[in-house]
């Protein structure tokens, strides 16, 4: 016989306060990966660059020397060819996953990089698919072996932050099943046989982040803001949390006043502690800083 | 003689299947026609705007592929249509105008009252402005209008065009008759939210992560601040359709949510405020983290 399943109330989080007693609660065991990742600290490499951004044009060229570089430092190599040679095999089959959103999409010319990259590691060119709302269906997804996820931060109305580990809703059927509590549950994807344990990088794109949102498309430019940088690391809980914390610095600072995310992007927490798929504090994770220092508010 | 009477509930079966079906048909053709009716009325050159040459429609499945990701919060409230306008100019920047045909001025009301934030102003039923984004509702559309960067001209056009818009539309709606059912001592005014999903409840106030108390399509709901004094408290009123669905939401809420209510339905909960249930007859009565256990008893005597 099955046990029924719990339920969840408000009542439960103010009782336990924080996700390390709601994982015990909901009868969620950690992973046998996060035992090995809570003796480590994350490494997340946060690259900038002045001129990345000009004029609301992108330069390709910087953009891709800046990614070059911070998968290099990240996996401590002479030059980005041996980190990616770390990084797949060629016989890998990957899947980089993109983020389509109108107003903020990633950008094209970091993802020709990646797959430049990939090409240069030996991974065959028809093993290589980029996706975002048509993954479901796509052969290279269906049968990867490796993803590569790559996003711009953003806010967003359901879950605080449009994240990398949100990125990845679309492997699952019915989204909105998943906007409960501020979407605290997107750790559980990561989790599913279609994603887990093949994600080799993680890249939040800062170019250009949105830092707030109004209306029902939750956008306005007014709520860019130019900061020119990536977050590389393969820990995206730990890459999420440097962002977030870079957005709730600018929120401050923008409206002159403590403006908390809203709704507060849960989910970054609950992905480290409930779902163990990475380290969300800021003492757990090892940030390099790379470039232009300006405004770089963390 | 016999088959004739077995032909007849045959033809009455097809005949209302076929009925059925053009209801449906001609629902959904009158709500795509009356939306473009709308979108024809409206000006497609306004001050320095130009419109492009398509309006876009969507309806609740394509909705997606417009909104990605705030469409389910339109899904919640039964959105039929959606009309998109976008104006361009070369002197600023655009305007976007989404015209939301909630086929019910309720369902209007209630997908306007989701974010309420932002200034009164006098367009509409009730309508907010707040950097760069104009919301209001009449009769069964909800309308935004937003800019895509902020000018005191893009403003100034944004506001007039919402009068222009509004002025098109002639009929006038209701609040859900729900809303009267609100004390009216100590409502914050702009507080009160209409709604019958559980996503859209836990948006406001998280409650669980299980469909407890039985919202749906078929249930109204308002979720109202209050304040007396310095108290404040919060009040969840349900109107269910079924005596049967209530009792069991009453059941399932006093199960999960105040296990430890006391025989009138009072609980302390552990940030030292107090919740309450009641159940009369269909109406569900949830007052949540009310600051003192009188504020608490305040607000549910109504109800009792």
């Amino acid at each position: 016989m099955t046990e029924k399943k719990r339920v969840i109330t408000r009542r439960d989080f103010l009782r336990a306060g924080s996700y390390v007693v709601m994982g015990s609660l909901m009868g969620v065991s950690l992973p046998e990966s996060a035992s090995a990742g809570k003796t480590q600290k994350s490494k997340v490499v946060l690259i900038r660059d002045s001129n990345v951004v000009n004029e609301n044009s992108l330069r390709a060229d910087i953009l891709g020397q800046m990614f070059d570089q911070a998968v290099s430092d990240l996996f401590g190599t002479a030059d980005p060819q041996s980190a990616w040679q770390q990084l797949v095999k060629a016989s890998d089959i990957v899947g980089i996953k993109s983020n389509v959103w109108r107003p903020l999409p990633t950008p094209p010319a970091l993802v020709e990089r990646i797959t430049s990259r990939l090409i240069e590691a030996g991974v065959a060119a028809q093993n290589i698919s980029v996706d975002d709302r048509g993954l479901a269906h796509n052969p290279v997804f269906q049968n990867a072996t490796a993803l590569i996820n790559i996003r711009p931060m953003r806010t967003h109305h359901w879950s605080g932050l449009g994240t990398l580990l949100k990125n990845y809703i679309m492997f699952v059927q019915q989204p909105w099943m998943y906007h409960g509590n501020a979407c605290e549950r997107l750790g559980s994807i990561w989790l599913k046989p279609a994603v887990k344990g093949k994600t080799r990088l993680n890249v939040l794109v800062m170019l250009t982040p949105l830092f707030h949102g109004v209306g029902p498309h939750h956008f306005s430019r007014r709520y860019l803001w130019t900061y020119g940088g990536l977050i590389v690391s393969t820990d995206p809980v730990a890459a999420d949390a440097t962002g977030a914390r870079i957005i709730q610095s600018k929120r401050n600072e923008y409206f002159g006043e403590d403006k908390p995310i809203s709704p507060p992007p849960r989910h970054i927490e609950a992905a480290d502690i409930k779902y163990a798929l990475g380290n969300s504090q800021p003492d757990r994770i090892e940030l390099i800083k790379l470039g232009w220092e300006k405004d770089i508010l963390i | 003689m016999n088959s004739v009477y077995q032909a007849r509930p045959c033809i009455i079966r097809h005949t209302l299947i076929l009925l059925t079906i053009m209801v449906l048909f001609m629902t959904k053709a009158s709500h795509a026609n009356t939306l473009k009716d709308l979108g024809a009325r409206l000006p497609r050159q306004y001050k320095h705007w130009t419109a492009e040459p398509e309006d876009r429609l969507y309806d609740e499945e394509s909705i997606y592929s417009y909104i990605d990701g705030g469409a389910e919060l339109y899904k919640a409230y039964n959105m039929r249509q959606c009309l998109s306008r976008r104006y361009t100019t070369a002197k600023g920047p655009s305007i976007i105008l989404d015209i939301f045909d909630m086929g019910t001025s309720a369902d209007a009301f209630g997908v306007f009252t989701h974010d309420t934030d932002g200034n009164v102003i006098d367009i509409g039923q009730d309508a907010r402005y707040r950097s760069g984004w104009l919301s209001f509702w009449k009769h069964r559309y909800f309308v935004s209008i937003y800019m895509e960067e902020e000018t005191a001209a893009a403003e100034k056009a944004v506001k007039a065009l919402g009068q222009e818009v509004a002025a098109h539309i002639s009929k006038k709606g209701f609040r859900p008759r729900l809303m009267q059912k609100l004390p009216s001592e100590g409502l914050v005014s702009g507080s009160v939210r209409y709604l019958h999903h559980p996503i859209v409840l836990n948006y406001h106030y998280y409650i669980s992560d299980e469909n407890i108390l039985n919202l749906s399509a078929k249930t109204k709901a308002v979720l109202a601040n209050y304040q007396a004094g310095t108290e404040t408290a919060r009040l969840l009123l349900i109107s269910y359709t079924n005596l049967k669905v209530a009792k069991k939401s009453l059941t399932a809420f006093s199960k999960h949510f105040l296990p430890d209510a006391d025989k009138n339905g009072f609980a302390e909960i552990e940030n030292g405020k107090f919740a309450a249930v009641f159940l009369k007859g269909k109406l569900l009565t949830i007052i949540l983290e009310s600051d003192s256990r009188r504020l608490a008893e305040k607000l549910l005597t109504p109800f009792l």
